[in-house]
């Protein structure tokens, strides 16, 4: 079980409120992601939820028990560290059997989950090794070794990904969503990466200074972000917002259309300019195309390799459907 | 040239003279250890001059063994070292653990600390045992007589007075006794060294990784838990530090030695170089020589324990 509830939480650092109220429910074997721009408050969230900071005020529950007062290691939660956090001067079994050790688990039971979470992470071979001797994706395994042990009822990641390579950093977000499959155990999840969000999260929660702008799935985010914070945060390449007399045109302050959504054209086009970066990747085409009156820079993917170049004129329309709205407060209308 | 012969040209000059800073004093000890040396003698003036000659091969040696000072010396040298190195490293332990939490006036009380290692051995020697180790003068005097007074006054008073009058009046200790006389270098060479050992565990604790503290706090581990297995083995490479250069210093303690009991029944090695250098060079450098294997012995011996006991 490992269902996470947070009732009006606060958390302010001196005069400082960095969680203004804020009301949140996390499922039992849902991956939860929290994404957001970097000092928006996710890793203290996590914090509040691990027991690491005391909430100035409001309630968190995990499966339906008051655990705001309770000790972390009472609340049954294990935290993955974006330092990994290991011990050095102990070998990985040593690590890995530290939760086990604290808990006073038999020598036997130690040894066979130490066992179980080593095969299951490719550690077998590096057991009596020290922290120092693996490399950052080896790591990072030991400490999600370490989480496994304890069978928490919930993982709590804090940007676990980020110190490892561009490659690394695919095949552990591959490995990390495999074992949420197979362990069905609730996942939090932090990063300021909208892609890692994307691909791992059944339930994304966009923050920014502390305020939940979007809660979802997914596609539910991208399909219809509520506002402009989230239109502009989820997607990749950004989705382009124009103002203006084009947006008013469909009785808006501001549209959005994303680059996949505007079709190049020979003619005919609704809006045209001239193609500044063209990025030819093979299976896309991305141009930066200026000059359209809209918005100083509009950004377009095509499918395929279009032969267009730096200077050439392009011509382009938007997909009616898919432009999103937004009033003058940015939100999104209907 | 090739291009690895003008580093090797430059660094020549630096090699040889540490080569000559260390090896010439070495060996003069050496050479004098198994000669016949004495600065006077009426009967035989050739001993006088050092000189090949004089060979006494292993005399020298076998003069400083059948000492009955210096089983003595090495013994007290051992003594002495050791439990300063035992108090230091638990005190500063404890203290550097102490003052790295935040508390108001923190940086003060930092400077305070720190203040006993800037005091000169001498000085520190002569305040010690004449302020506050003294029988009758001393602070430990003053309090003695105190409690004895605060007794006498109890054993008067009705009904608790049969009650006090079974204890005993206390004796103040004589700090330059022979038996005791060590414990009063150890005590004050503690005091003026316990601030070093406090510093340098103090900036090794600062950067210690908070993150680990915080995922041994999600693991379960209490604070005592966290001390023994995060924070001492964080401490275990500079309290080798401290060990390494405290055995070096205390292995040479003179000043607190001569100043506390001018040696008597508290001679360590360097005090009994001293008394042999008097007349008998040759037994001095001998006992010196002595000295640098227990020296070596001891750091060994030292860093193997450490090394063992800390980083599991
Ligand atoms: N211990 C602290 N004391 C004071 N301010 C803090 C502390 N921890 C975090 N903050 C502030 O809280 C805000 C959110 O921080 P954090 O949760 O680390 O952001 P994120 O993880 O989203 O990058 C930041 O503005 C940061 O400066
Ligand atoms: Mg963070």
């Amino acid at each position: 079980m490992g269902r996470i509830v947070l009732e009006n939480v606060t958390k302010s650092f001196g005069e400082t409120q960095v969680i203004p109220p804020l009301n949140l429910e996390i499922d039992d074997g849902e991956f939860a992601v929290f994404v957001g721009p970097s000092g928006c408050g996710k890793s203290t969230l996590l914090r509040l939820i691990a027991g690491l900071e005391d909430t100035t005020s409001g309630r968190i529950l995990i499966d339906d028990a008051d655990v705001t007062e309770v000790s972390p290691s009472k609340r049954g939660l294990s935290m993955v560290f974006q330092t990994y956090a290991l011990y050095p001067h102990m070998t990985v079994r040593k690590n890995i059997a530290f939760p086990m050790r604290m808990a006073g688990l038999s020598e036997e039971e130690q040894e066979k989950r130490i066992m179980t979470a080593a095969e299951s992470l490719n550690l077998v071979d590096y057991l009596d090794r020290k922290p120092g001797q693996l490399s950052g994706g080896q790591r990072q395994r030991v400490a999600i070794g370490r989480a496994i042990v304890r069978d928490p009822s919930a993982f709590l990641f804090d940007e676990p990904l980020s110190n490892l390579d561009a490659a690394l950093r695919v095949g552990m977000r591959l490995e990390i969503t495999e074992m949420h499959e197979r362990m069905q155990t609730t996942m939090i999840y932090v990063t300021h990466d909208q892609v890692e969000a994307m691909t791992m999260a059944n339930k994304i929660v966009v923050l920014r200074a502390g305020v939940i702008e979007q809660v979802g799935s997914p596609l539910e985010l991208y399909r219809a972000p509520q506002n402009l914070f989230v239109a502009g945060f989820i997607g990749s390449p950004k989705m382009n917002l124009i103002d203006g007399p084009q947006a008013q045109k469909h009785g808006a302050t501001t549209i959005g259309v994303r680059p996949e959504h505007i079709d190049v054209v020979e003619s005919g086009g609704a809006w045209t300019g001239t193609v500044g970066v063209a990025e030819h990747l093979g299976s896309d085409t991305f141009f930066y195309v200026h000059g359209t009156g809209l918005a100083e820079t509009l950004t377009v993917r095509a499918i395929g390799d279009v032969s267009l170049k730096h200077g050439d004129p392009i011509q382009l329309a938007p997909r009616a459907t898919e432009i999103h709205r937004f009033d003058a407060d940015g939100l999104r209308l209907p | 040239m090739s291009n690895r012969t003008l580093p090797r040209l430059l660094q020549t000059p630096a090699v040889i003279l540490l080569l000559i800073w260390m090896l010439v004093p070495l060996s003069m000890t050496l050479y004098f250890s198994f000669i016949r040396y004495v600065l006077n003698n009426l009967r035989r003036p050739e001993w006088t001059t050092p000189s090949i000659e004089n060979w006494r091969g292993f005399g020298n040696y076998n003069f400083v063994l059948n000492n009955q000072d210096f089983w003595l010396a090495v013994q007290n040298s051992l003594l002495i070292v050791c439990s300063i190195l035992f108090l230091t490293v638990i005190l500063g332990v404890l203290i550097a653990v102490l003052i790295n939490k935040a508390f108001p006036g923190r940086s003060l009380v930092r400077v305070l600390l720190i203040s006993p290692f800037f005091v000169m051995p001498a000085v520190n020697a002569v305040l010690w045992i004449n302020m506050i180790l003294d029988p009758v003068l001393g602070l430990q005097g003053l309090a003695v007589g105190g409690i004895n007074a605060v007794i006498a006054d109890l054993q008067n008073a009705p009904i608790i007075g049969p009650f006090f009058s079974l204890w005993p009046a206390l004796e103040p200790i004589s700090f330059r006794a022979t038996q005791t006389s060590a414990y009063a270098v150890i005590i004050m060479v503690t005091w003026q060294w316990t601030p070093f050992a406090v510093l340098i565990f103090m900036t090794s604790l600062q950067s210690e990784d908070q993150q680990q503290k915080e995922a041994a706090i999600l693991d379960g581990a209490s604070a005592w838990s966290q001390f023994r297995f995060l924070t001492l083995p964080h401490l275990g490479r500079p309290i080798a530090i401290v060990v390494m250069i405290q055995a070096i210093f205390h292995l040479s303690l003179y000043a607190e030695i001569e100043i506390v009991s001018r040696g008597n029944g508290n001679k360590n090695l360097p005090y009994l170089i001293g008394e042999f250098a008097n007349n008998n060079i040759g037994a001095a450098s001998a006992t010196g020589i002595f000295a640098v294997i227990l020296a070596n012995i001891v750091a060994i011996f030292l860093l193997r324990m450490i090394g063992k006991t800390l980083m599991e």
